[in-house]
């Protein structure tokens, strides 16, 4: 009988333990959140520029921005603003958009574009020859259109010959990874198939029961039997991709998650013969030659128009460059309210401003000086917003100067000799993976450029990769590149400043995840615990 | 003469005990309730598509609403396909770890197994989505390879497009399939499976297992004697349970196929598709009437699974052990 007591009492003080631990975390939370003036905003949407805006979502933190996204998609971005279950969208195509005979209706509460970053839509692709990983393809547009249109159906056809001279291409299967959700990634990518390679891209919409002429499409139609996979979401088409065993796979996606993931981008060629890879003063070189709607008036001011862009004659430029776009309210209804307004505002106008120098690392590349005062000027449109007025000089973007010209695009590297059309091809590797081709000799890896500095990239330079025990460092354009010896998978090192708390090394994060492991134990332990002892109890 | 009248009975309920009827047959009403609105709910949103497409509905394998091309053949026939590859998976590992830990396992670590099994319940489905997409697909496709090189011959798992002398086989034929989703939703239905299973087990009556042992059997003898004929009931109800769990998986099945519109049933081969990961794909994007469409297929499977679930639980109550509990 006493026995029992003492256990009951002890279970009773356990369980006051715990809930003293819970009620304390609770109060100092709350405590936490209480000293700022921010409120919580969520956006949803491209998962194209979600690497960056997840990189400024966490960077504004610590001034109290909280901003949750949700990488759904374009599509899913621009419907649930328009549902109103978001307080901002994202997304690389505006409403209005003709797809698969449908027009999409622009929504009914006030809106407005901003665009947030710039980049390309990268062709990532796994492919492997004699046992080492190819990493410096090159691609015509007219063999990549060929390429996703299930045309060409191994990568020892002759058209990809024509364009590497210099490899030795294995008798892979060509298996495109294509999205299977609604994306913004492949609205770009097949507006540019619709405009250069019509008759390539009619053709095969008209194999998967579409109408022609098919036009730009958020939905990658999937001919059953052609060996196409579709992934959800960048993440998914990347992670594929990634997938060491996925050898002859190849996607479109945003070149930062090349970069992320460690494997190589094919070279596009442009209109001036030369094969280019979407590094940051490459997206801004062909960027120069954007439209953008200048009229305030219109619903779809600063919207983008990139024929210029596929067709730019300067031999650095990237053919398949854009902007992606936030989608903001302009006024308050669907919950939005001006506190969020002022929200919105505030982390517009960092990322606008500070958050463009990031753009490069991460794999994108900085707005130019014109898109940033119109997006400032944007900013203001959301209610709520606090008017203040930012130094633009200080925001230390890579693009700006003070004659007016885009110094990204002016200082970037002229392309190598070995990237024109015809020429037996560079064996630099691109990405992430420098300097590690099958073709190549072993040649080392450009040097890093400063912040905010020219972009241009050194050449050569062997020794600059470290070999050491189980990774190799590789300094790169992008940063520090580790990767794992047994894996080959690489990562980016970036060293990105932010506001550090006091150095400690047992936080209250450390004693939250000692209380989680803690609890786990307890999940586990208890239940057989307590049957035992009441078995014992019942039985005595 | 008087005549006997019978006194009238007069039920006096004391308070408690009329408040707890209240509070059990209002929770049985609200159940009701709430699975009837879904259902209207559910009709009355897909009538707009099921009106303008009819019988088409369920005859047609493309899936876009905006172009009046849609039905469900092929994505019914994926979320079966899958369900069953999930539960020939399922049943024989959850029927193994039941009897394992009612019959086998020693007293002091048969709590300790029920809660880890317990545990596995808790894991979220978007964890064996991210396992399945980036550990298990890796690692399972030299097993599709095996089995589709030995028993192509039999139709479902035959893969087109394989060239036995090709020596650069690539494994992307044999990712994102139905085998592959159904392994991943055999995990996530193991413990309902196990836990129904377990209890009836534990039920068979001790009398005539100790009748059997006396009679000269072994332990394997009565359990096959004794404890399975007794927990038949509970061992298919469970099943049935775990299937209509099956078909509702979402998210791991989601991440995993690469969705295709017809009807597949190679379960090795690359595409699958399913109703739920097809409504969690496009619900976001969606038209007003594509969202319509959308409902229809969330209507037949919901009406599916109730037929599923309904069955069950007549099984269940109709065998010997689920008359008992």
């Amino acid at each position: 009988m006493s026995g029992q007591r003492r256990r009951h009492a002890t279970l009773i003080g356990l369980l006051s333990v715990i809930l003293f631990t819970l009620a304390t975390i609770t109060t100092t939370v709350s405590s936490a959140s209480a000293a700022t003036s921010y409120v919580p905003i969520s956006g949803a949407g491209s998962s194209w520029s979600s690497n960056a805006i997840d990189q400024w979502r966490r960077n504004v933190q610590q001034y109290g921005i909280r901003v949750n996204y949700a990488s759904t998609g374009s599509s899913d971005g621009r419907n649930q603003f328009k549902a109103g279950t978001v307080d901002f969208g994202a997304s690389e195509i505006p409403y209005g958009t003709t797809d698969n005979g449908v027009t999409e209706p622009a929504p009914s509460r006030g809106y407005a574009y901003m665009p947030d970053v710039a980049g390309g839509t990268a062709f990532m692709y796994n492919l492997q020859s004699g046992g080492k990983r190819i990493t410096n393809l090159r691609l015509s547009g007219d063999t990549l259109s060929k390429l996703f249109t299930g045309v060409i159906t191994h990568w020892n056809d002759p058209l990809i010959k024509a364009d590497n001279p210099g490899l030795t291409l294995p008798d892979f299967k060509v298996v495109p990874v294509v999205r299977s959700d609604g994306s913004g990634s492949t609205a770009q990518f097949t507006l540019w198939m619709s405009k250069l390679h019509s008759s390539v891209w009619n053709n095969y919409c008209r194999s998967a029961g579409r109408k022609v002429p098919c036009g730009e499409t958020s939905n990658f139609p999937v001919v059953f039997g052609k060996g196409f996979v579709a992934q959800p979401n960048s993440q998914g088409v990347a992670g594929y991709v990634a997938q060491t065993a996925n050898v002859g796979t190849i996607t479109y996606v945003e070149y930062s998650y090349a970069i992320k993931t460690g494997y190589p981008v094919a070279k596009i060629l442009n209109a001036a013969g030369y094969y280019t890879e979407p590094t940051a003063s490459n997206v801004a070189v062909a960027l120069l030659k954007a439209q953008i709607n200048n009229n305030p008036t219109s619903p779809s001011y600063l919207t983008q128009q990139l024929d210029g862009v596929y067709s730019d004659p300067d031999p650095r430029a990237y053919p398949l460059s854009s902007y992606s776009y936030m989608i903001v309210p302009t006024q308050i209804q669907d919950g939005f309210t001006s506190a969020k307004g002022a929200t919105l505002a505030a982390f517009a106008n960092y990322f606008l401003c500070e958050g463009q120098q990031q753009a490069e690392v991460l794999g994108y590349s900085p707005l130019p000086i014109n898109l940033v005062k119109a997006g400032l000027a944007q900013v203001k449109r959301i209610p709520g917003a606090v008017v203040s007025s930012i130094n633009i000089k200080k925001c230390n973007n890579p693009t700006f100067s003070t004659s007016g010209v885009n110094t990204l695009a002016q200082n970037a590297a002229q392309p190598s000799a070995c990237d024109k059309k015809g020429v037996t091809q560079c064996t630099i590797g691109t990405g992430s993976t420098k300097g590690s081709s099958p073709a190549g000799t072993g040649t080392g890896t450009g040097t890093a450029p400063g912040t905010g500095g020219t972009g241009s990239t050194g050449t050569g330079d062997p020794g600059a990769a470290t070999t050491g025990g189980g990774t190799t460092t590789v300094i790169n354009a992008h940063g520090s590149t580790s990767c794992d010896a047994d894996t080959g998978i690489c990562q980016v090192v970036n060293a990105i400043p932010v506001d550090a708390p006091l150095p400690s090394s047992w936080g209250i994060s450390q004693w939250f995840v000692l209380l989680l492991c803690l609890l786990l134990v307890l999940a586990i332990a208890v239940p057989p615990i307590v049957v035992i002892a009441a078995r014992r109890s019942h039985r005595s | 003469m008087t005549v006997d009248i019978p006194r009238k009975l007069v039920l006096r309920r004391d308070p408690v005990d009329r408040t707890f009827r209240g509070v059990a047959r209002g929770g049985g009403i609200a159940v009701l309730t709430i699975m009837l609105l879904v259902g209207v709910f559910l009709a009355f949103r897909a009538s707009q598509a099921l009106s303008s497409d009819g019988v088409k509905f369920l005859t047609v394998q493309d899936w876009d609403p905006d172009s009046g091309k849609f039905g469900i053949a092929a994505v019914l026939v994926g979320t079966v396909l899958i369900a069953l590859v999930a539960i020939v998976i399922a049943f024989p590992l959850a029927t193994g770890t039941a009897l394992y830990i009612t019959e086998y396992a020693p007293r002091q670590i048969r709590q300790w197994l029920i809660s880890l099994v317990d545990l596995m319940a808790a894991i979220p489905s978007v964890v064996y989505g991210l396992w399945g997409f980036f550990f298990l697909q890796g690692n399972i496709t030299p097993i599709s390879r095996w089995i589709s090189q030995n028993f192509g011959w039999i139709p479902i798992f035959s893969v087109t497009g394989v060239d036995p002398n090709d020596p650069l086989p690539t494994s992307t034929l044999y990712t994102s399939s139905t085998f592959i989703a159904g392994i991943v939703v055999a995990f996530m239905i193991t413990p309902i499976i196990t836990a129904i299973m377990r209890e009836v087990f534990a039920q068979a009556p001790l009398g005539e297992r100790e009748g059997a042992l006396a009679l000269g059997s072994t332990q394997w003898g009565m359990i096959r004697s004794v404890v399975l004929p007794f927990g038949r009931g509970g061992m298919i109800g469970g099943t049935m349970l775990g299937l209509g769990r099956a078909l509702g998986e979402t998210i791991a099945v989601y991440m995993i196929i690469s969705p295709v519109f017809v009807i597949q049933t190679h379960i090795l081969q690359n595409g699958a598709s399913s109703v739920s990961s097809l409504i969690a794909l496009r619900y976001g994007e969606a038209s007003p009437f594509g969202l319509s469409a959308l409902m229809a297929a969330g209507l037949t499977l919901f009406v599916m699974t109730l037929v599923i679930n309904f069955a069950a639980s007549s099984i269940v109550a109709r065998s010997r052990s689920g008359a008992s509990s």
